[in-house]
């Protein structure tokens, strides 16, 4: 099976001592990367696909709505970076007269408060979950799994007559809500398996200092939970800023709207008038900022998952 | 201990009896307003005496005092209609004082607008699909027959249904009149930015092609085909958006619209018609004359990739499809014709599909006079021409001008005496467009015959 | 101390078990009883909800465009679900075991996933899948091969899967790194020391120890492929196509009313009924997961 080639982690390591022991101070990369060939093929040709796709898109974000879709596109994208010509007036017209700024704005407050709430509410949910044995824990935690599995569809719909009638449509507090809410169950059960993981001596060296347990929690526990935490609340960022079936149900006016919206009204309003450019553009202006922000805080996941903290 | 448990249940029957009292909450607020239009039309008649008095001028064009009005449109704000909306709307306040706050749905008003309505929010007006506003929404519609036959300071002394289309209107009255609604009028909704549903083509790719008029019958139809696939483009093209009314169409010419709509209602799609339809498009497929990259067009690939590259010459499609496809395309002429006859059974050029959006107006409105005053505002005059321009679409004013684009497809306008429903209602049950769709392309891509096609829409039933 | 315990635990629980109660069990409660009424508008009140016993159930079995649409599901659920995960623990494989630049594969892998879905949609609709000039058959002719109609009546579908993939194998090799990375090495250098090979290190320690990991990555694969919409809307964005309709797509269309202003048809009762299904077709495979990797959880 291909899979003999790839070593999970730490095999490296010991093969690392063993060899060495062997060659002495001898380079021995050439022969573990040629072990890791196929898994080199295989990303690389991930990767590859990839950048071609984005580097696709954000060319045609520059070019005439006419240009794109068109076997000389490429052609035509070099024609007019080279000749400084780049339709910038697409991101222009975007971010202008179709509002992404106010979107944006919208989207980064929503999607800010929203993570920082949905972790002060499931974090401590969670840690109690995993730590303590009391009648209803497992009923509790079955169902929070079983909200998992809601569709959206099936919550919007009685929340949606529930909202209107208290005239609470196109509200911010009632999206913001909503997102919190509908976030809730999966970062318990994200955290939940992550306290599972932390050992139990650190609550008992606590308890032995004086330590209430509400203490003990956010002093301790809680930090300690910050890569798993980290990594839930990017997932978190991601998903608010990307929603948008309840946001388009519940906060669909222009002041209100966050980005996600916004990008789709875009979208289906340029499809009409096959204003392609500037569509390309809008998608550009609104995937930057979580790849951006990915990009940067990827690192921090790394660092929180292979940290030390974990073993006991 | 125990009370803290007890909040979250207690908070949550306090839910659960506030959703079963939000059906309580809903009437009273309806009442309510219902109520105040109640006061509203009875000072209304107090103040002007019979409306039924045929020469009662300009009352029902006074504006209301303090009026504001909150309009729901079906246009985005990117789109060259929203664009002129929000322009009519800044331009309107400062010819009369009143306000208009336009909130640009987009699609969405679809399934936003009703509950929104039945909350009680407070909306004046609205637009959509001339037949989804009465169908979908026609409970909430304010009769508008007074409104239609009164006159006013900018009708030029004419009842302000004679300053727009005669046809739209028409049409309008009927739908009211059909869908029977409890106040016994007729006319609910007033038809904007109308559209024919016809054979748009590019003429120069039929000059090219050696062809010098548009076909009138059947043969020649087949003519201009064979000439144009000669001449190495693509007759006729159309995706998945279309399918089912260049489908509708075709089955309308051969076994007329009464048929069709009850081939739809009943899902009986074994009508000998059915297969001559089916077997018809075989051989359009098999000849070339329909292109091959059909099967594979999802929208709006048929109008972007073959129709404004000059690559499909005819595309049976909607008046709004210049406007659509402006940003492809350069110096394009466009022509149109009227999808001809078939069989004697069918129906022939007169039957089309025409329609619009169209106005509505909340019966529940506080101010109707200025509600219909924008949406006169909207239809006639400077701005009925503008939106008429800048969307390259059809004025609903008489004495606007057509966009030169849509030069021919006037000429089909005026010789249609049979409105046909969207599609001959191919789309009115999403099963039936769906198999249509597939068999359809699967007809193109050869996986079926027009036999097989057929038997996949029997077996609808 | 047994005290202080409850007090901590409740207040930790209730803020969670509130919110749980009024956007999960309310809403979920009154859609499951919605299904069983023959309702037409989701903004009825109560009191026009008629009786309709499983009338809405049997309805929707009998409706071939339904038929179509879980068919669909279910292909993507399982065929899908199959070829993601796979890719997902292979690739999550690859990163750990100690290539160069794995942050940067890893990053670039997920991106995918970051990038809003209505914006890759369009991309793989009008530029991989362009019969034309799509980079797909770019590369088929390049390659000698014939242009591959992709989205075609039947191959529509699986093209919208592997575009649906593409984006989820990134999120999913996450998840199973972040399990990954979390068995011990302890353990690898014990059975190194025990004389384990590669293979036999993966069978008995990694696929173990990802278990837990495993089922998670099954429960959250089957709830997206619940909600799946939004890519259903994209490859057919006019109204719904055999090959791209899903148990939502439909019910959207029940639900607030279909795109063509012709159907005015509305049934939210049925709506709700496929609400229930897609909410059963959930529990079935996380009672399944859970029951199968239960007695296996080891501990640390």
């Amino acid at each position: 099976m291909a899979k003999e080639k790839k070593h999970p982690a730490g095999i490296t390591d010991a093969q690392k001592a063993g060899t060495k022991t062997r060659m002495g101070i001898e380079p021995f990369k050439p022969k573990k990367e040629v072990r890791l060939l196929p898994g080199y093929l295989l990303c690389g040709i991930w990767i590859l696909f990839t950048f071609v796709v984005v580097a696709w898109v954000i060319c045609a974000s520059f070019l005439d709505s006419r240009e794109i879709f068109d076997a000389s596109m490429m052609r035509s994208f070099l024609h007019r970076l080279t000749t400084f010509n780049l339709k910038f007036d697409n991101y222009v017209k975007a971010w202008n007269t179709q509002k992404v700024s106010v979107f944006f704005l919208n989207s980064l407050i929503y999607t800010l408060i929203s993570c920082v709430t949905i972790i002060l509410v499931s974090a401590p949910a969670a840690y109690v979950l995993s730590r303590f044995r009391f009648r209803g824990n497992g009923l509790i935690q079955n169902l929070i799994s079983a909200a998992l599995g809601v569709p959206a569809i099936m919550i919007i719909m009685p929340l949606f007559g529930l909202v209107t009638s208290l005239r609470m449509t196109n509200n911010p507090v009632t999206i913001v809500f909503l997102y919190i809410a509908m976030h809730v169950p999966f970062t318990t059960f994200f955290l939940l398996a992550f306290f599972k993981n932390l050992s139990p001596t650190f609550e008992e060296a606590a308890a032995m200092d004086g330590c209430t347990p509400i203490g003990t929690f956010w002093r301790i526990m809680f930090p300690l939970a910050q890569p798993g935490i980290i990594t839930v609340s990017i997932f978190n960022f991601i998903t608010v800023w990307n929603e948008y079936f309840m946001s388009m149900i519940f906060a669909n006016k222009t002041q209100v709207r966050p980005v996600a919206v916004g990008l789709y009204n875009m979208i289906q309003s340029m499809r009409y008038t096959g204003d392609w450019g500037g569509m390309f553009a809008s998608v550009v202006i609104v995937f930057a900022p979580t790849f951006l922000l990915y990009i940067f805080l990827s690192e921090k996941i790394i660092a929180g998952v292979t940290g030390g903290a974990i073993k006991g | 201990m125990r009370k803290i448990k007890l909040l979250p249940i207690a908070l949550a029957a306090m839910l659960l009896l506030g959703a079963c009292n939000s059906k309580t909450a809903k009437e009273t607020t309806s009442a309510e307003s219902n109520a105040e239009t109640v006061e509203t039309t009875s000072a209304e008649t107090n103040a002007e005496p019979a409306e039924t008095n045929a020469e009662s001028s300009g009352d029902l064009g006074t504006l209301e005092e303090g009026a504001s009005l909150v309009y729901w449109t079906m246009w985005n704000e990117a789109e060259p209609q929203g664009a002129v909306i929000a322009e009519a709307a800044k331009a309107f306040e400062d010819k009369t004082g009143v306000h208009v706050e336009v909130n640009f749905n987009g699609r969405d008003i679809r399934k936003t607008l009703e509950p929104a309505l039945d909350a009680g929010e407070n909306i004046d007006l609205f637009d959509e699909d001339v037949d989804r506003v009465i169908n979908s929404w026609g409970n909430y519609l304010l009769p508008l027959d007074e409104y239609a036959a009164a006159e006013y300071d900018d009708t030029d002394g004419k009842a302000y249904r004679d300053v727009v289309s005669k046809a739209l209107i028409d049409l309008a009255e009927q739908m009211g009149e059909e869908k029977g609604l409890a106040d016994g009028g007729k006319l609910h909704h007033i038809p904007y930015q109308p559209f024919i549903f016809t054979m748009m083509y590019n003429k120069d790719l039929f000059d090219k092609a050696g062809i010098t008029s548009a076909p009138a019958n059947w043969e020649e139809f087949l003519d201009v085909c064979a000439k144009l696939k000669e001449s190495g483009v693509a007759p006729i093209t159309v995706d998945d958006a279309y399918m089912a009314a260049l489908f509708g169409y075709t089955l309308d010419r051969i076994v007329g619209s009464d048929k069709c709509r009850e081939i739809v209602e009943n899902l009986d799609f074994s009508d000998p018609g059915v297969l001559e339809a089916c077997q018809l498009w075989e051989k359009m497929a098999k000849e070339g004359y329909l292109s091959s990259k059909a099967a594979t067009n999802v929208w709006p690939a048929g109008q972007v990739d073959e129709f404004a590259k000059n690559e499909a010459a005819m595309y049976l499609n909607g008046t709004w499809l210049p406007n659509e496809i402006k940003e492809q395309t350069e110096n394009f002429r466009w022509g149109s014709f009227a999808w001809p006859a078939i069989n004697a059974a069918g129906d022939g050029t007169e039957a089309n599909n025409y329609g619009g959006q169209s106005f509505g107006i909340n019966k529940n409105t506080k101010y109707p006079n200025a509600a219909f005053a924008f949406i006169r505002f909207m239809t006639i005059g400077e701005y009925d021409q503008k939106l008429a321009e800048e969307s390259m679409g059809v004025p609903m004013g008489v004495t606007s001008v057509w966009p030169e684009q849509l030069e021919e497809a006037k000429a089909v306008f005026e010789g249609s005496s049979k409105r046909l429903g969207w599609a001959v209602g191919m789309e009115d049950n999403s099963d039936v467009n769906a198999a249509i769709k597939d068999g359809f392309a699967k007809l193109v891509t050869g996986e079926y015959d027009g036999q097989k096609f057929a038997d996949a829409l029997a077996d609808l039933k | 101390m047994k005290r202080k315990n409850t007090r901590m635990i409740v207040t930790f629980l209730a803020p969670v078990i509130i919110l749980y109660a009024m956007v999960f069990l309310y809403p979920v409660a009154r859609t499951a009883i919605m299904s069983l009424f023959k309702v037409e508008m989701v903004s009825q009140p109560v009191s026009e909800w008629k009786f309709y016993g499983i009338g809405n159930y049997i309805d929707l079995f009998q409706t071939n465009l339904f038929l179509v649409s879980m068919k669909n599901i279910l292909k993507i659920l399982l065929i899908g679900g199959l070829i993601v995960l796979s890719m997902a623990l292979i690739f999550a494989i690859i990163l750990t075991s100690g290539i160069r630049m794995k942050r940067f594969a890893r990053s670039v892998i997920y991106l995918p996933n970051v990038i809003s879905a209505v914006a890759m949609g369009t991309m793989w609709l009008n530029y991989i899948y362009n019969e034309e000039y799509g980079l797909f058959n770019n590369v088929v002719t390049g390659l000698g091969g014939k242009s591959i109609p992709w989205t075609g009546p039947g191959s529509l579908f699986w093209s919208m899967l592997i575009a649906y993939g593409f984006g989820m194998v990134g999120y999913h090799m996450l998840i199973f790194i972040s399990g990954i990375e979390q068995i011990g090495r302890d353990f690898y250098e014990a059975a190194e020391i025990e004389g384990a090979n590669v293979f036999q290190q993966f069978l008995y320690i990694t696929l173990p120890m990802l278990k837990g990991v495993m089922r998670s990555n099954v429960v959250i694969w089957t709830v997206a492929v619940a909600g799946f919409f939004v890519w259903g809307q994209l490859f057919s964005p006019v109204n719904l196509s055999y090959d791209t309709v899903t148990p939502v797509n439909y019910m959207y269309e029940l639900v607030f009313g279909a795109s063509s202003s012709a159907s005015t048809a509305r049934n939210a009762g049925m709506g709700a009924s496929i609400g229930v299904i897609m909410a059963l077709m959930v529990i079935i495979v996380s009672a399944l997961s859970t029951l199968i990797t239960r007695h296996d959880d080891v501990e640390l």
